[in-house]
């Protein structure tokens, strides 16, 4: 009886393998090349105009659609969308577009999709980041002809033609959308592009196709290699380097520092370190006592042992920071060295601003007998507990006490950005490679009691004012080399706000994919050239994860 | 019995409505703001604000709510921050791939469960029994995070690193080339990604399961009506599967209704581990991203699903029982 009824059940079981062992788990057609690029967390808006984040952008800029401008290995500005420019002084700019560049469905890009772009951008309603960050020095546009467009400028400014690194939208799709709803646009999540991949489909929190633009134009080097680019969303870290390890995904971005090592031991992958655009730096809020003194500042920022925190927690994979220019940028002041660790002028500079421990409990006291004690925010996420942890222990060692609170990133926020805090440790990210940007953002004074700005630390140092207005309107990159040379000099004096430590960005990439290049300008800046090499394309083990051929 | 569900569901109105305005008052209250998640730190204040007065987030709260209600009244859960769109287009992507998973683990579990626990009542303290205790045991305890990667590492990274047969895709709900299949194929390629995901969800809710099964049918197996069909010449199986084992589902049906929060829960943990687009990751990304028609929409939905789980188990009582009768006497 028993007998009888187990080998009943075996029976499906066994068809069911037969099934899949002759299904293989291959495909039944020819897919031309798949690449597969798994990231934490999905897409945002496939507009250029009310695009808010970075990677987004990046899918935008160098896979959808077709910027203006683009820049070289060097940062220099080079043509893309335009051909040629003329700038008229320092007061106007002619872009020349290509004639060749069309949009997915066929219309040709012209003068008037730029026009168009530029002015939604500008129209405040549309709460755009290229209005916000890009065109806020540029006062107008007029068509010249269908391929020529000029732009006037509110003022002669720094870095004027890096005004233009943004993509056109088409008018044709979005000239009926009032600026208000452009983020609810339903082309946002079936856009229409111009660049080398157009978009196919689009499964929320699953993954985004894109197929290669057989139409793309000759002269920005024609339709790309590979015939699909999957996006794929796999939140969780270790879940992500099975799936790297196993084949399901070909390129990983971001890998975090601790997965270095497995990366490394696997033969089938291959490490990409490269300088990122993220510096970590202590906020301290100079509007409240005992840091509204620079000494007391300065004293803990000399306090801090940057190296020991990159070797420790980065497996030292970053670099010093000096200020808010990364080391890779053309106008980095290289002359200013980082702030070295000093506990002795520590102590000095903590005794001369009144800090001394007068009842020999560890901890300075000032002149009203009140503690050198302070709250260090952070958000909660592994390196930023790590460091702040190290940071408590480094400034205990001179009598100064850090009573940490970690919380989850939005009300760490909150709290920051009301300027409801005495210190902090967070981060910045460079949206853009304007000089001038983040010394603005973060250091003038104009910001400083604005609520929601990001001058969250309330600072207010005429000095820094003046260069940042300087650095701003200097067209001349030998002097503006100059200026930011003397703010960051300015700025190690006072330490507004104590920079740590530039984090390189991390990929795994599997070998069978060639063509891949990152740095500063980005993961995806190679996108049109990535390809499957086929000799070592075996099918992976995993069902669903054959690389190129069926069978 | 239809009078009684007419009653029931008209008594989850003001229910549902009492949970939705709670979660709308602690969202808005709690600390952040939608509009962070959508900018790097670089966007100045003028577009923050211009986005929330965009989003209608610069309204008095309790204009917020009214407006959210009434739109929620004429079946409107608005618009999502983040994703630009009609949350319940979001919903109508997500949910179904939540009910896959959730559906096929709950009949599994029950199956499961309650097979393996009428083996053990039937062989009881027999060496099979305390194996199988010691199993569900086992499984009972594990927190599902840590079975999920174990799965994971077994049956999917070292089963393709030592070239066993089959190994199962850790993540996703199809594969890249899912296109490109036969339907056959299609099929298949489902099957496979649902493979682990599902075993996590079923195993410990399953053993769960099997100790409730077990416990009764042993108290069942005592009564006398049990002795009296052993001792009329009932064959063993009919006395079990008939006369004991119906009996001590009465119970376990009971733990379907109990069990459906549970498992909405274990899903938000399973969906973001094996990448699953569920309702799970929804509400896990809205809640980080302080998406509020998202969250509020979908808490509804989990909160709709859990009101009607435990009313079908009431209704299944009358069906396993028919000395239960809910019309009014």
């Amino acid at each position: 009886m028993a007998t009888v009824r187990e080998s009943a059940s075996r029976v499906p079981a066994l068809a069911l393998f037969a099934i899949i062992a002759a299904c293989g788990g291959g495909p039944d057609r020819e897919t031309g090349g798949i690449i597969v690029v798994g990231m934490r967390n999905d897409f945002g808006a496939f507009n250029p105009i009310v695009n808010g984040d970075l990677y987004t952008g990046e899918m935008i800029n160098y896979a959808l659609f077709t910027p203006l401008i683009r820049y070289d290995a060097d940062l220099n500005v080079a043509p893309h969308l335009a051909e040629s420019w003329e700038e008229q002084g320092d007061s106007a700019i002619i872009f020349r577009l290509r004639r060749d560049v069309n949009w997915h469905d066929g219309e040709r890009v012209t003068a008037h999709d730029v026009a168009f772009t530029f002015e939604r951008a500008k129209a405040p309603e549309s709460a755009s980041l290229i209005g916000d960050a890009f065109i806020n020095d540029v006062a107008s546009v007029e068509i010249i002809d269908s391929f020529t467009v000029r732009f006037v400028y509110e003022r002669p400014h720094a870095q004027a033609l890096e005004d233009f690194w943004w993509a056109p939208a088409p008018r044709h799709l979005l000239e009926d959308v009032p600026a208000a709803e452009l983020r609810n646009a339903p082309f946002n999540r079936q856009p229409t592009g111009s660049g080398p991949y157009r978009l196919v489909e689009w499964r929320a929190r699953e993954r985004v196709v894109l197929e290669r633009n057989e139409d793309h134009a000759a002269s920005l080097g024609g339709p790309p290699a590979v015939q699909r680019i999957v996006f794929r969303v796999v939140p969780e870290a270790s879940t992500m380097l099975t799936e790297l390890v196993t084949g399901g995904v070909h390129v990983d971005v971001p890998v975090l520092p601790e997965q270095v090592e497995r990366i490394e031991a696997e033969p089938s992958l291959r490490l990409f370190a490269y300088p990122g655009r993220t510096v970590y730096y202590v906020g301290w809020n100079n509007a409240r006592p005992p840091f509204d003194d620079a000494r007391v500042r300065r004293g803990l920022a000399l306090a801090i042992d940057r190296q020991q925190i990159i070797d420790a927690l980065l497996a030292g994979q970053g670099s010093p920071a000096n200020g808010p220019l990364p080391p890779w940028h053309p106008l980095y002041p290289s002359q200013v060295a980082p702030l070295e660790h000093s506990p002795a002028e520590a102590d000095r500079l903590l005794a001369e601003a009144g800090w001394i421990d007068r009842d020999k409990d560890g901890v300075r006291e000032n002149l009203a007998g009140e503690p050198l004690r302070f709250l260090l925010l952070a958000a909660d996420d592994a390196l930023r507990r790590s460091v702040v942890e190290i940071l408590e222990s480094q400034f205990r060692r001179i009598g100064a006490r850090a009573e940490i609170r970690v919380t989850e990133f939005q009300t760490m926020l909150q709290q920051h950005r009301s300027r409801d805090f005495d210190a902090v440790f967070t981060n910045w990210v460079l949206d853009n490679f304007r000089a001038s940007a983040a010394p603005f953002a973060l250091f003038h004074s104009s910001q400083a009691a604005e609520p929601g700005s990001a001058n969250r630390s309330a600072v207010k140092i005429p000095a820094l004012d003046r260069l940042i207005e300087q650095g701003g309107a200097s067209t001349d990159p030998g002097q503006q080399r100059e200026i930011w040379a003397e703010f960051t000099a300015v700025l190690q004096r006072e330490q507004p706000v104590t920079f740590m430590f530039w984090l390189n960005e991390l990929a795994g990439i599997r070998s069978e994919i060639e063509g891949v290049e990152m740095d500063p300008r980005g993961e995806l800046l190679t996108i049109r050239q990535w390809t499957l090499s086929r000799g070592t394309a075996a099918r992976a083990a995993l069902s669903g994860t054959a690389l190129t051929e069926s069978r | 019995m239809t009078s009684y569900v007419v009653r029931r569901l008209v008594g989850a109105v003001p229910l549902l409505l009492g949970v939705a305005t709670l979660l709308f008052f602690i969202l808005h209250l709690a600390p952040g703001d939608p509009t962070v998640a959508l900018f790097g730190p670089n966007a100045s204040a003028s577009v923050i604000e211009q986005t929330r007065r965009n989003f209608g987030l610069d309204q008095p709260l309790h204009i917020q709510y009214v407006r959210w209600l009434g739109a929620l009244l004429t079946g409107d859960f608005g618009i999502s921050f983040e994703q630009g769109r009609p949350v319940a287009d979001i919903i109508r992507g997500a949910l179904p791939n939540t009910l896959i998973l959730t559906g096929t683990a709950l009949i599994l579990m029950f199956v499961i469960g309650i097979a393996i626990g009428t083996v053990q009542a039937v062989r009881q303290y027999s060496a099979t029994d305390n194996v199988l205790s010691v199993i569900a045991l086992f499984f009972y305890s594990m927190p599902s995070f840590w079975l999920a990667l174990m799965m994971m590492l077994v049956f999917s990274l070292k089963a393709s690193q030592w070239g066993w047969p089959i190994a199962f895709p850790p993540t996703g709900i199809t594969g890249v080339e899912y296109d490109f299949f036969s339907v056959g194929g299609k099929i298949v390629d489902r099957i496979m990604h649902m493979v682990l995901p599902v075993t996590t969800l079923t195993l410990a809710l399953a053993a769960g399961v099997a100790r409730y099964t077990r416990g009764q049918m042993l108290e069942i197996v005592r009564q006398d009506y049990i002795r009296t069909a052993r001792a009329k010449g009932l064959p063993e199986k009919t006395v079990i599967a008939r006369h004991a084992l119906r009996n001590s589902l009465i119970p376990i049906i009971t733990l379907i209704g109990l069990y459906l929060p549970f498992l909405f829960s274990g899903t938000v943990f399973v969906e973001a581990i094996f990448a699953w687009p569920g309702m799970g990751r929804v509400i896990y990304d809205g809640i980080l991203q302080r998406d509020y028609p998202v969250v509020m929409a979908t808490s509804f939905v989990f909160a709709a699903l859990t009101i009607l789980g435990s009313l079908a188990a009431d209704v299944l009582y009358a069906v396993a029982d028919p000395r239960i009768r809910y019309e009014r006497s």
